[in-house]
C-alpha cells in the first residue's frame, strides 16, 4: 500500500519530506556498515581505539583530572593542544571552497565536499576535546544561553562556542542539503547552499581568529600576548588543512582508482607553497622579536627553543617541528612534485606533523612554562591523556571515513573504476550532470 | 529621665565589666582606645611588672623562690664598669646580650631596679616598656600605633569585636631583640608529573 | 513501500553478511557499555539537585537554605563530620584591602599553613592559596625567586614575598569565565560558585598571579581536621573538578574578623582592613608607606599592596 509519492517526484507535503529524510538517513546508516574488507578492518581498528579512549575518559571523569599530568602551573595540555590544532584543520578545510566559489575553479567544485566534510569531522573532534578537558562535563548546560549563564560578549570562550557550533551547522547544512538533494534525485537549488558557502568562507577565518583571541588577549601570558598570534594560526591552518586533504585525496584514489582530482591537488599544492612560506616567515618574526628584545617576557621562548634553568623537554620537539616544516616547504617548492605521490605525501605528512607539534608543544605548553610567577614546572602528557586523544582522533577519522564514503557514492569521482562499497548506480541519478548539480 | 539614667548606668556597668573581664585574662592587660558604647577594645598585652629570677633555693613548701630585681639590687652598688651581659660574673650568667652598643644601665634604672629609665633618667614602669623602646625605635612605635607593626588577632572591624595586640617584648627579647631564625613550614608539594622535577 | 527500479532488490531473509554485521554491532555496543562503565560509579556522586542547581546569584533565600542543608548533609556523608555552611553577604560600605610588609616577612610560611587549615584544603598536596617566594635582595625578578626553600629563615641576603589572589579591580579571571562562575563582589572579593564552575580552567590561564587553584581530584581531609565553620562562597569543601582561590577568608572578614593568614603571621607583616574607612590600618599603609603592586603594568589594579619599612 503506497501513499507516499515516489522518490524523485517533487514532494509538496511536509510529511513527504519527513518520510524521505528518514529514508535518506537509513540509507546513510546502511552505507556506513557496508564495504569491502579494508573498510571493515579500518573501521574495526578505529572502533577499538575509540573504545579505549571512551574508557579512559570515563575513568578520568570518575577519578578526576589528577590522572592527567596537568597541574596548577601547566593547566592546559594535550587536549587543548589538539583542540587548537583541529580548529585550524577545520578552518583549512575551507581552502578548497575559495578557489571553487570565488575563482570558479570547475574541477575543484566537484571535490569541495571533501574539505567541508573534513570541517565537520574536525569540529566534532574539537567539541570532544573540549568536553574531555572539562573538570565537570556534567555541567555543560551551564554554557547554554538562556538555561545557564553565558558570559557573552566579554569571554572569548563564549565567542568560540558560538562560532564553532555555527560553523558545524553551516557545513552540516551545506553537505547534508547537497547529499539529500542527490538522494532525492533533484537538482540542488543554489539559493539553499551558495549563500551558506560564502558565509562559511568568512566563518572559517573567524573560527581560527576567535580561537587565537582566546590566547592572545591574556596579558598575564606574554608568550601568547602577541598580535601575530591570529595570523600565525591562520597561516598554519592553511598549511595543515590542504595537507590533510591532499593525503585524503590520495587515499580516495587508492580506493576508487584513477587520477581523481589531479587539478584540485595542483591548486592545493600551489596554495600550500605560499602558506607554508608565510608560516615560516611568521615563525622567524616571532623568534626575532623574542630573542632580540630579551627580558622576562621572553622566558617562555627561551625555554621552548633553548631550555631554561636546566629544563629543556620541549627543545627537541620545536626544532624537529621547524625541520619538518622546512623540509616540507623544500619538497613542495620542487617543481613537478604533484607528479610524485610519494614525495607529495611525504611533504604533506611532514607539514601536518610539523604544524601539529608547533601548535601543541610549540604554543600551548610554553605559554605555561615558566608560570606567571616564573616557576618552572614541565609537562608531559600521561597515558590517559594519550588514550583519550587517540580515541577522539579515531572517532573523527571514523566520521570522516563514513562521510567520504557516502559522498563518494553520491558524487562518484570522474573516472572511478571501483566504487567504494555499494555500486554508485544504486543512488538515484538526477537528469542533470554532476557538475550542474552543484 | 529615669530611662536615660538606667541606660547610662547599664552602659557603664557593661564597660566596667569588659575592663574586668580583660583584666582577668592574661597578665594585667590594659584596654586601649575605646569609644564608649560603639567600639570594642584593643587589648594590648603588657608585662605585669618587673621580671623575676630564680633565687636558687626553694621555700618551706618546696617551690623555687623567685625574687624581683630589688631584692638584691637595693643592697648592692651598681657597677658602672659592666657594659654588657658577657661581663656579668656573679649573677645573670648566660644572659644572651646583643643590643648594639647599649649598656645595661641604658635601660635599667640604677636608682630603682624595679623600674626602667628613659633617656632623661626618669623612671618608667616595666609595664610601660613600649615607651622606652620607642625612644630609639620611633619609626617602629609609630607604625605600631598605626596598626602596621606587631600584628594582631581578633577583629579588623572594632564595631563588631575586640582585638588583641602584642607589646614590643612579646616578640623581641629586650636583651637580644633581633628576630631569631626559624625553620619554615615545609614547602608546597606541587602536583607535577612523576620524574619531572618542579 | 515502493522500491525504485534501479535500486538492487532488497535481500529477503538474513544473509551471512547481515548476520555478521548484526553480531558486530551488538558486540560493539556491548563493548561501548563496558568501556564507559566507570561513569556509573561517578554518577551517584552527583545528585540530581546538584545537577539542576542554579547560579548563586539567582538563588532565592529559600533555595539557598535548602542547598546549604543539602551540602552539609553531603559533607557528612562524604567526609564523616558535621559542619555548618552559612552564607556571608558583603557588608555595605566596605572595600577590602590587604598589605604586606616585605621588611618584616621572614618567610616562615605560617600564613600558608593557616590558610591550609582554615580553608579545608586537600591534605596530600598541602595545598594553600599562598605561595611564599624567597627573593634575591635588590631585585624583584620572580625568575630568581624560589618557592621550595627549606632552610632556616630569614637568610641575610634574601627577602620573602608571599603571593596570593590580588582581588584585582579588573580581574581577568572574571572576564574570561564562560559561565560567570566567578565574579567580583561589592566588597572587592573575587569569589567562585563551586557548584556552577564547569572546570574549563580558562581563569587559571588568564590569572597573572597564579592565584587560582583547581581541584584535580576530590579533596582528601581527615574528619578530625575539617574546619566546621564553613561558608558557601569560601571554605566549604570544594567538589572535584572545580576552581577555587583565596577569598580573603570572607567567612571571617565579612563578620569583622581578621583573615587566618594575618592572625598566624608571627612577625606582624600583614595588614588588612576596609579601604573605604580613612582611619583603617590599611589606609595608614597607603598614606604613609611607599607601596607597590605586582605587575602593575597589566592595568588590573590589584588590591594587595606590598611595602618596605623605609
Amino acid at each position: 500500500m503506497n501513499t507516499a509519492p515516489a522518490i524523485g517526484q517533487p514532494t509538496t507535503t511536509p510529511a513527504g519530506h519527513w518520510r524521505n529524510y528518514f529514508r535518506f538517513l537509513a540509507r546513510v546508516a546502511w552505507e556506513s556498515f557496508d564495504g569491502n574488507w579494508t573498510f571493515y578492518v579500518w573501521m574495526t581498528v578505529l572502533t577499538a581505539v575509540a573504545l579505549v579512549g571512551a574508557n579512559a575518559w570515563a575513568v578520568q571523569v570518575r577519578d578526576g583530572l589528577a590522572l592527567t599530568h596537568m597541574n596548577d602551573h601547566v593547566s592546559w595540555g594535550l587536549y587543548i593542544a589538539n583542540f587548537t590544532f583541529l580548529v585550524g584543520l577545520a578552518a583549512g578545510g575551507v581552502m578548497m571552497v575559495i578557489p571553487a566559489y570565488l575563482y570558479h575553479d570547475e574541477e575543484m567544485h566537484h571535490v569541495v565536499i571533501i574539505g567541508e566534510l573534513l570541517a565537520i569531522a574536525a569540529i566534532v573532534m574539537c567539541l570532544m576535546f573540549v568536553v574531555a578537558d572539562l573538570g565537570r562535563p556534567d555541567r555543560f548546560w551551564h554554557l547554554l544561553p538562556g538555561l545557564g549563564r553565558f558570559n557573552f560578549p566579554v569571554s572569548m570562550l563564549t565567542w568560540d562556542v558560538i562560532v564553532l557550533n555555527v560553523y558545524l551547522l553551516l557545513n552540516l547544512h551545506i553537505c547534508g542539503y547537497l547529499l539529500y538533494m542527490r538522494f532525492l534525485g533533484r537538482p540542488a537549488n543554489p539559493r539553499w547552499y551558495v549563500p551558506f558557502v560564502f558565509v562559511s568562507i568568512v566563518w572559517a577565518i573567524s573560527i581560527h581568529t576567535v580561537t587565537a583571541f582566546l590566547y592572545c588577549g591574556l596579558g598575564g601570558r606574554p608568550f601568547w600576548n602577541t598580535a601575530l598570534l591570529a595570523p600565525r594560526f591562520l597561516a598554519s591552518a592553511f598549511v595543515s588543512g590542504p595537507a590533510f586533504i591532499i593525503v585524503a585525496i590520495h587515499v580516495i584514489r587508492r580506493v576508487v582508482g584513477g587520477d581523481f582530482a589531479s587539478g584540485p591537488v595542483r591548486t592545493l599544492v600551489n596554495i600550500m607553497r605560499v602558506t607554508i612560506l608565510i608560516n615560516l616567515l611568521m615563525v622567524v618574526s616571532e623568534v626575532f622579536t623574542e630573542f632580540y628584545t630579551g627580558g622576562a617576557h621572553t622566558s617562555s621562548a627561551r625555554y621552548l627553543y633553548f631550555g631554561l634553568h636546566g629544563h629543556n623537554a620541549l627543545v627537541p620537539w620545536i626544532w624537529t617541528s621547524l625541520a619538518m616544516t622546512v623540509a616540507a616547504a623544500a619538497l613542495l617548492l620542487r617543481p613537478g612534485v604533484t607528479g610524485h605521490p610519494v614525495l607529495l605525501i611525504s611533504a604533506c605528512a611532514l607539514a601536518f606533523a610539523g604544524i601539529w607539534i608547533e601548535k601543541g608543544m610549540g604554543l600551548i605548553v610554553p605559554g605555561f612554562v615558566p608560570s606567571t610567577l616564573h616557576e618552572m614546572v614541565e609537562y608531559q602528557p600521561s597515558l590517559i591523556e594519550w588514550k583519550i586523544t587517540a580515541g577522539i582522533w579515531a572517532v573523527g577519522l571514523m566520521i570522516y571515513t563514513l562521510a567520504l564514503k557516502v559522498a563518494m557514492n553520491v558524487f562518484p569521482p570522474a573516472g572511478a573504476q571501483t566504487p567504494l562499497g555499494v555500486p554508485a548506480a544504486s543512488w538515484p541519478r538526477s537528469p542533470v550532470s554532476v557538475a550542474d548539480g552543484r | 529621665m529615669a530611662c536615660a539614667l538606667l541606660t547610662i548606668g547599664a552602659g557603664l556597668a557593661w564597660a566596667v565589666g569588659r575592663e574586668l573581664a580583660a583584666a582577668r585574662s592574661g597578665d594585667a592587660p590594659a584596654s586601649g582606645p575605646m569609644v564608649a558604647g560603639t567600639n570594642h577594645p584593643v587589648i594590648i598585652g603588657r608585662p605585669a611588672g618587673p621580671p623575676t629570677v630564680l633565687a636558687g633555693f626553694t621555700d618551706h613548701q618546696g617551690d623555687p623562690v623567685q625574687v624581683t630585681c630589688g631584692a638584691c639590687h637595693t643592697t648592692t652598688q651598681p657597677n658602672l664598669a659592666i657594659r654588657s651581659g658577657e661581663q656579668l660574673e656573679q649573677f645573670h650568667q648566660g644572659l644572651h646580650y646583643a643590643h648594639g652598643s647599649l649598656s645595661c644601665l641604658s635601660c635599667h634604672n640604677a636608682e630603682d631596679y624595679d623600674t626602667l629609665r628613659l633617656a632623661d633618667g626618669s623612671p618608667v614602669e616595666f609595664g610601660d616598656v613600649m615607651q622606652l623602646c620607642g625612644q630609639c625605635h620611633g619609626p617602629q612605635l609609630r607604625d605600631y600605633e598605626r596598626g602596621l607593626h606587631g600584628g594582631m588577632t581578633g577583629y579588623w572591624d572594632l564595631t563588631r569585636g575586640p582585638r588583641s595586640r602584642h607589646n614590643c617584648i612579646t616578640c623581641h627579647d629586650p636583651h637580644a631583640p633581633a628576630y631569631p631564625l626559624v625553620h619554615p613550614v615545609f614547602p608546597p608539594r606541587d602536583r607535577v608529573a612523576a620524574g619531572v622535577h618542579p | 513501500m515502493e522500491t525504485r527500479p534501479d535500486l538492487p532488490e532488497p535481500r529477503r531473509g538474513l544473509s551471512r553478511r547481515g548476520l555478521l554485521k548484526g553480531f558486530g554491532a551488538t558486540l560493539g555496543l556491548a563493548a561501548f557499555a563496558k568501556a564507559i562503565a566507570p561513569l556509573t560509579e561517578w554518577a551517584p556522586t552527583v545528585s540530581l539537585d546538584e545537577f539542576l542547581q542554579k547560579h548563586y546569584l539567582e538563588l532565592s533565600p529559600v533555595d539557598l537554605e535548602i542547598i546549604l542543608r543539602r551540602l552539609e548533609r553531603e559533607t557528612r556523608e562524604q567526609y564523616g563530620t558535621d559542619v555548618t555552611i552559612a552564607d556571608h553577604r558583603a557588608p555595605a560600605g566596605v572595600k577590602f584591602g590587604y598589605a604586606l610588609n616585605l621588611s618584616i616577612c621572614n618567610g616562615c610560611r605560617r600564613c600558608a599553613e593557616a590558610c591550609h587549615l582554615e580553608n579545608n584544603h586537600d591534605r596530600p598536596s598541602h595545598q594553600s592559596y599562598i605561595r611564599v617566594f624567597e627573593m634575591q635582595k635588590g631585585s624583584l625578578d620572580l625568575e630568581k625567586g624560589n618557592v621550595h626553600y627549606d632552610h632556616p629563615v630569614p637568610q641575610p641576603d634574601k627577602f620573602y614575598l608571599p603571593v596570593q589572589c590580588q582581588q584585582c579591580e579588573r580581574p581577568p579571571c572574571v572576564e574570561v569565565c564562560p559561565v560567570e562562575a566567578t565574579w567580583k563582589e561589592p566588597d572587592g572579593i573575587v569569589v567562585v560558585d563551586y557548584n556552577w564552575c564547569i572546570g574549563c580552567r580558562y581563569c587559571q590561564a588568564a590569572c597573572p598571579y597564579h592565584a587560582r587553584r583547581f581541584n584535580w581530584t576530590k579533596p582528601q581531609i581527615p574528619a578530625t581536621e575539617i574546619n566546621p565553620d564553613q561558608s558557601y562562597l569560601s571554605n566549604r569543601i570544594r567538589p572535584q573538578g572545580t576552581m577555587e582561590k583565596c577569598h580573603f577568608c570572607l567567612h571571617r572578614t565579612r563578620n569583622g574578623r581578621l583573615p587566618a593568614c594575618l592572625e598566624a603571621c608571627p612577625t606582624g607583616a600583614r595588614v588588612f582592613g576596609n579601604l573605604l574607612d580613612p582611619d583603617s590600618e590599611i589606609r595608614q599603609v597607603l598614606a604613609h608607606k611607599r607601596v607597590f603592586v605586582l605587575k602593575e603594568e597589566l592595568g588590573l589594579r590589584p588590591q594587595f599592596f606590598y611595602f618596605f619599612d623605609v
